[in-house]
């Protein structure tokens, strides 16, 4: 029934503009339903019942040539070295770096067939090539923009100016975290430096702090300010924390309308215990030898990357909501516009068996079901030549050829969405705008697009924007 | 009634996720009727993709629900069959179904249906002062803001809060105003005041203090999407807008009236003289308009149409919403759905930044002296170490000695392979060569610089068909017996040893990880001397006018762009001023100068003339709306940019009418206003109000029936820890500063690439400690402290700060460096103005912090702590009191 207050507090617009303007919304829904968790960080309930609860986000930083990786195009070898035919050349308004003669490039790499799907794989990425059979392809997605600063931003935010909120706060905003100890949202940030846009592509933009990235890094201190200082012990940290836990109580006593001031007191408690909960998170010692050469630990160019894929499964395993793994940076990063054949096989190779890895013993452990994997790049590439140098050649920008495959959770295993020309150019039926993987991403996290909006400068913000479709072809 | 539970569950989920925007139509409809009528299929206008869509109806039989009357709203007739085609298509809702819609109508209070097409008049109405009410006790009223809010608190039967206790007070206002808390002395002096115009003593010498303008202009900042760098690719700086930031600080503190404040920003340089010819506008009016300039402005984005529509749009639509409280932007793609703003309105408001140019270095010089003087004292100091400090000196020996290697290096590579075109371009660089002429090398050089600059496929073939018999003959002539084929190596340089020493580059590099190391030390030492001379420089980049005829391009048509594309440009419109204050689409009246001499110049003064209008309906009642709100916690109107149908509705509007006409009659006297809303009884009251702290008529507290209690801002929280430690550095002005990052942050920030600093040392230490509005605001690299307690992204116009709570930011109150080293300064602090004595010191640490002495249970809890006064000091820099202003 429509209750007065229901009215007043929920359905009169006007108050619901404010309950959420005020970033109080949470809290103060949270104190009329009588709910005891105040945090903002609590679980929420999915719009529509789906398998995925958590969500590892691989990104590949630079732009991933599709046609050398998961595209295999056959027309690519009979045309080398020759010009693009011109019906293929022109991909309308496609802004490259390069100019004529656009000479076509056929791949280093051969490529074979996997599993039951009959996948073709490029002999870059054999590691990846043996979970085929758990992966869905979104081929032909569309990008705002050919540049990396805006398509950075647009894969990881929706919208190609900086301002928005990640897709990892989305997803936060929108179910919560399981895990009280631990951030809802963590990003693990490639050691080679920063990605583009920093903080702005794991920030909460314009939705509240609470469901901003947190950063991890290497080492026994993976977050900002997590350890104690060093003159400081436990039991000293402790006896600080009653004493400002009696002095807020008190202040709290004298007062009326205390959701805030009490969350404030919890929060305080709730970073003591994750001062013990996250250096163990990343505390690899106790996994087996086997589990960590699963995921290339033991050779030195697959560690790092290793290390990453294995902090994030046993970050999903304690329930923490959107990982994010960012990979490649600055120049050190997929964007081969000369000498790809030296470059890409080493960045492949870095990745592979990590990923790889990960996928296997998340199935082995039963967390693929519950676990939504994704991996993505801002664009994809072009099939011809950049002209950058002479005698090594690479490919340019090319934002109609972004490919993407989610596994795990809800993902129709198997399935292939989405296709590319012959030369891989751009979508050869109909372009999958980039908003649609998005929704997709958001609705096998059981979020529906259109009901996970903000109202920010009045307008309700969305991950999507405008528009958008969940590709039900790659849904169980 | 399962119906009732889905809607109720619906509302549940809702008000958990705090999507309170979207309040979902009842399951039932989501389930049956969206496979067609979706918010992305629409099929006959229709769709069930929210709430508002379901009660606005379809295009052929309008809306489709009336609250409280099932029976007469189509939704049901469609559903039941008594309108055809009966739905949902080719099945049939249940009866109970349907009877559970028909009660959720029934029931459905009419305040509760959007009001999307509701009339909302009165935003686009001129603002009227009305007669003030009549009140109950005419003792309470102190000016006539009192008399409107007791009107109202009258009419409700509530009463009042006490006048706040004196000290509680004092810490509000000076929060208020100066963003730090009173110090002692400041406190004893106040209290000490007996007279009846202490208050007003106190407000004025608030209003009168430096400090005012960093607090106040910081608001404005958030509003300005104030960000130093691009965010994007590189993150590069936007040159100096720093001159912006102490612009804004400036305004505040000088009391620039609010009409000339807007005119500057939206038109600084671009007035026309009235009466002199060939008249140049005021440069210094070029800073003003880094409001402009923070628009993002992507370089780095490779279409330039697209570039600049993105740059068009969010400038309209900031403009808008800032200055007139008008969600315009929403209307860059089609109607606006919930306002009379149509699209075209979004391009002809668009059309008065059609001859705008964003991006142009102007140099203009520094207006305050002081800071004129000190910019040149850094100048020469930086030129002095670019050109012979220590570090340059041992960078270039150090380059010299690499440059050996390198040379060395590249021949050994060389050895047994073929030659290429970069073998060639090194022995056309070489002062002789002993294979080609110098007329030969001199034309090689010329195509390669050609077919480089253009990238044109036929200057490249040009170039090829020079280069490949030249590659040719030096392969032959090295190839010879006796030849020197690695003289050509002496052509490298030292670019070329830099471009090797930061190569990230897959092939095995020459210099050793070490040697690569101390070169990027070495060269990143000059680069922060670099930048910080350009800091100080006084090119800024700024926002001009095209040049336009007769000396550039006729000015481009604007038009109306299908779906905001601008691959589709459709009808052309002219610029004018939104149809629904104007109440028609008349071309504006472009302000030329009496010679027509400059066509582009005048566009953007036009529209500012006519937002800082008398007859401008919102300028004014948006500004002051603002106002409350930073005073009073929440606006008149609680949504400050968007005054429209989506917005919230004012909850005095006779009383913002008022503020409105008082505003603009005193010639928009900022000042005065804050006097007269700081000086209302309203704004005296106590954050509490017992009598009355469980009332069910106003537990927003909408009719302010007490003072609301607000958390400091990430600034003021971190700028007020440093001022109760006797730490802060209250320089004013200047380029932005560095406080260090905790741990390897900075590092860990460096862009890959370049390996350009993303984060500099400060460049004195005391820089760390200066106010936090003057800390380099970097789009990508934000604080963590800061951003852990709200601050903005700066890339988004923010009207109101989120106030959330992370265990994050007890982290970093509890063991980041801010928190921790001035707990120490503060102890030492006590200890030097309490002595040794530990009752003394606590009644210091309150007195400091909290603008209070401890009552004798806080006394006796913190004497008998078994822990050092830093300890102390760090409880109460965390404790609720000092981090929430009542």
């Amino acid at each position: 029934m429509w209750t007065d207050r229901d009215v007043r507090r929920v359905l009169s617009r006007r108050d619901w503009l404010c309950n959420s303007y005020l970033g109080l919304g949470g809290l103060a829904a949270m104190d009329l339903l009588g709910a005891t968790d105040a945090s903002p960080m609590a679980p929420k309930p999915q719009h529509h019942p789906e398998k995925a609860k958590s969500c590892i986000f691989l990104f590949m930083e630079g732009g991933v040539s599709q046609m050398d990786t998961y595209e295999y195009k056959p027309e690519l070898w009979k045309h080398a070295g020759k010009q693009m035919p011109k019906a293929e050349r022109t991909t309308g308004e496609l802004a490259t770096f390069s100019a004529a003669p656009n000479r076509v490039i056929a791949p280093f790499w051969d490529f074979k067939q996997y599993g039951q799907s009959g996948r073709w794989i490029s002999s870059l990425l054999p590691n990846i090539a043996t979970r085929v059979d758990d992966m869905a392809f979104i081929h032909g997605l569309k990008v705002d923009n050919n540049n990396h600063g805006p398509a950075v931003y647009h894969a990881l935010t929706g919208n190609i100016i900086p301002g928005g909120a990640s897709v990892g706060a989305w997803v936060t905003y929108g179910l919560g975290s399981e895990n009280k100890d631990l951030p809802g949202f963590i990003v693990l940030g490639d050691r080679r430096g920063a990605t583009i846009g920093g903080a702005g592509v794991w920030g909460s933009g314009y939705l509240p702090a609470a469901y901003q990235g947190t950063l991890f890094r290497n080492g026994s201190a993976p977050i900002v300010d997590l350890n104690r200082r060093a003159d400081t012990s436990e039991s000293s940290q402790r006896a600080e924390l009653d004493l400002l836990k009696w002095v807020n109580e008190r202040h709290a006593a004298e007062r009326s309308n205390t959701g805030e001031l009490e969350a404030r007191i919890a929060a305080w408690e709730l970073a003591f215990r994750m001062q013990t909960k996250a250096p163990e998170l990343v505390e690899l010692s106790k996994e087996s030898d086997a589990t960590k050469n699963l995921y290339g630990m033991d050779d030195p160019v697959t560690e790092p990357f290793g290390k990453q894929c294995l902090m994030a499964r046993r970050m999903v395993e304690r329930g923490v909501r959107f990982v994010k793994l960012l990979h490649g940076a600055g120049g050190d990063r997929w964007d081969d516009h000369g000498a790809i054949q030296e470059r890409l096989p080493i960045h492949c190779r870095e990745v592979d068996k990590p990923i790889a890895g990960l996928l296997a013993d998340l199935k082995s452990r039963g967390l693929l079901d519950s676990t939504l994997v994704v991996w993505v790049s801002e664009m994809g590439r072009t099939p011809f030549d950049n002209n950058l140098t002479t005698d090594k050649p690479g490919r340019d920008h090319n934002q109609y050829g972004l490919v993407s495959w989610m596994a795990g959770g809800g993902v129709k295993a198997g399935a292939t969405y989405g296709q590319t020309d012959d030369f891989s150019v751009r979508a050869a039926n109909e372009e999958v705008p980039l908003r649609d993987f998005h929704a997709t991403l958001l609705w096998l996290m059981g979020l529906d697009q259109n009901r996970l909006t903000y109202l920010h400068s009045g307008r309700y913000r969305k991950l999507t924007d405008i528009g958008g479709r969940v590709i039900k072809e790659i849904i169980a | 009634m399962q119906l009732n539970q889905y809607v109720f569950r619906s509302l549940a989920g809702l008000a958990f996720v705090c999507q309170a925007v979207a309040v979902p139509p009842p399951d039932v409809l989501t389930k049956n009727c969206a496979e067609c009528h979706s918010e992305k299929l629409h099929t006959s206008g229709f769709s069930v993709g929210s709430l508002e869509a379901v009660v606005q109806g379809g295009n052929k039989h309008g809306r489709a629900v009336i609250a409280g009357h099932p029976e007469t709203s189509p939704l049901i007739k469609m559903l039941n069959g008594e309108l055809a085609p009966r739905m949902p298509m080719g099945r049939e809702l249940s009866a109970s179904e349907i009877a559970g819609l028909e009660t959720w109508i029934r029931t459905m209070p009419v305040s509760a249906q959007p009001a999307a097409s509701a009339a909302w008049r009165w935003p686009y109405e001129k603002p009227v002062a009305k007669a003030l009410p009549a009140v109950s006790t005419g003792g309470w009223v102190k000016n006539p803001i009192d008399n409107f809010i007791l009107a109202k608190l009258d009419a409700a039967g509530l009463k009042p809060a006490p006048v706040a206790e004196r000290r509680t007070l004092a810490r509000r206002v000076y929060f208020d105003l100066v963003g730090i808390p009173p110090t002692p002395d400041e406190m004893q002096a106040w209290l000490a005041d007996q007279s009846p115009s202490a208050y007003e003593t106190l407000v004025d010498k608030l209003l009168a203090d430096p400090r005012y303008g960093e607090r106040w202009g910081r608001h404005w900042l958030d509003l300005a999407r104030y960000g130093e760098t691009s965010g994007l690719e590189g993150d590069g700086g936007i040159g100096n807008v720093w001159r912006y930031r102490d612009w804004v600080i400036d305004a505040f503190n000088s009391n620039m009236s609010y009409d000339r404040f807007v005119t500057l920003q939206l038109a600084g340089g671009d007035e026309h003289s009235k009466t002199r010819n060939n008249y140049q506008p005021d440069k210094q009016g070029l800073i003003a308009t880094g409001f402009l300039r923070l628009a993002p402005w992507d370089r780095s984005n490779l279409v330039a149409a697209d570039v600049r529509q993105n740059y068009l749009s969010e400038v309209t639509a900031v403009t808008s919403s800032v200055f007139l409280g008008l969600t315009v932007g929403c209307a860059r793609c089609h109607n606006h759905k919930y306002d009379a703003i149509p699209q075209r309105d979004f391009y002809r408001l668009q059309a008065f930044f059609q001859t705008t140019e964003p991006g142009r270095t102007i140099d203009v010089p520094f207006k305050d002296k002081e800071i004129a003087a000190r910019a040149e004292q850094r100048t020469k100091e930086y030129q002095a170490l670019l050109k012979d400090s220590a570090e340059k000196k041992e960078l270039d020996s150090f380059e010299a000695e690499l440059l050996k290697k390198l040379i060395a290096g590249k021949a050994a590579q060389s050895k047994g392979k073929e030659l290429t075109a970069g073998d060639l371009r090194l022995e056309v660089k070489l002062p002789k060569s002993n294979v080609f002429t110098d007329a030969l090398r001199e034309r090689y050089q010329e195509l390669l610089e050609d077919a480089t600059r253009t990238g044109d496929a036929e200057e490249k073939q040009a170039l090829e068909l020079v280069e490949t018999p030249m590659l040719a003959k030096l392969r032959d002539s090295y190839a010879k017996p006796g030849a020197n084929a690695e003289a050509r190596f002496a052509s490298l340089t030292i670019e070329d040893v830099k471009t090797e020493a930061t190569a990230k580059y897959s092939g095995k590099s020459i210099f050793t990880e070490e040697e690569k190391a101390r070169h990027g030390e070495l060269t990143a030492k000059l680069e922060v001397y670099r930048n910080r001379l350009g800091r100080w420089g006084t090119a800024v980049t700024g926002v001009t006018q095209v040049p336009g005829p007769p000396s550039g391009p006729d000015i481009a048509p604007v038009r109306v762009l299908t779906r905001g594309d601008y691959r589709q440009p459709a009808e052309i419109v002219e610029a004018g001023f939104p149809s629904a204050i104007t109440g028609n689409s008349n071309p504006a009246v472009i302000e030329s100068d009496r010679y027509l001499q400059f066509p582009t110049r005048g566009w953007r003064h036009t529209l500012a003339t006519w937002m800082t209008s008398r007859d401008n309906p919102l300028t004014a009642r948006v500004f002051v709306n603002r106002m409350w709100q930073h005073h009073f916690g929440y606006g008149i109107v609680r949504t400050p940019s968007d005054f429209g149908v989506n917005g919230d509705r004012p909850s005095h509007p006779e009383l913002l009418d008022f503020l409105a006409v008082r505003f603009m009659e005193s010639g928009w006297d900022v000042k005065a206003m804050h006097r007269l809303m700081l000086l209302s009884n309203t704004y005296r009251q106590a954050a509490e109000n017992s009598a009355l702290a469980k009332n069910e008529k106003d537990p927003d507290n909408r009719l302010f029936w007490h003072f609301n209690r607000q958390r400091l801002e990430a600034e003021a929280l971190r700028d007020s820890i440093l001022s109760v430690s006797g730490r802060l550095n209250p320089e004013r002005g200047g380029p932005g500063v560095f406080p260090a990052l905790p741990g390897d942050l900075a590092d860990f920030a460096r862009y890959g690439r370049t390996g350009g600093l993303m984060w500099e040392p400060p460049e004195k230490e005391e820089d760390a400690r200066r106010r936090s509005v003057y800390i380099f605001q970097r789009r990508s690299l934000p604080l963590p402290m800061m951003s852990s307690f709200d601050a903005i992204p700066f890339s988004e116009s923010c009207d109101r700060r989120n106030v959330t709570t992370t265990p994050l930011q007890a982290l970093s109150m509890m063991n980041g460096d801010l928190t921790n080293e001035e707990s120490v300064f503060l102890a030492r602090r006590i200890e030097k103005e309490a002595g040794t004595e530990k009752s003394a010191q606590v009644r210091r640490l309150y007195e400091l912090t909290l603008g209070r002495l401890p009552d004798d249970r806080e006394m006796t809890a913190f004497r008998g702590f078994h822990g050092n006064l830093e300890s102390l000091c760090r409880v109460m820099l965390n404790s609720n009191e000092f981090v929430y202003v009542d």
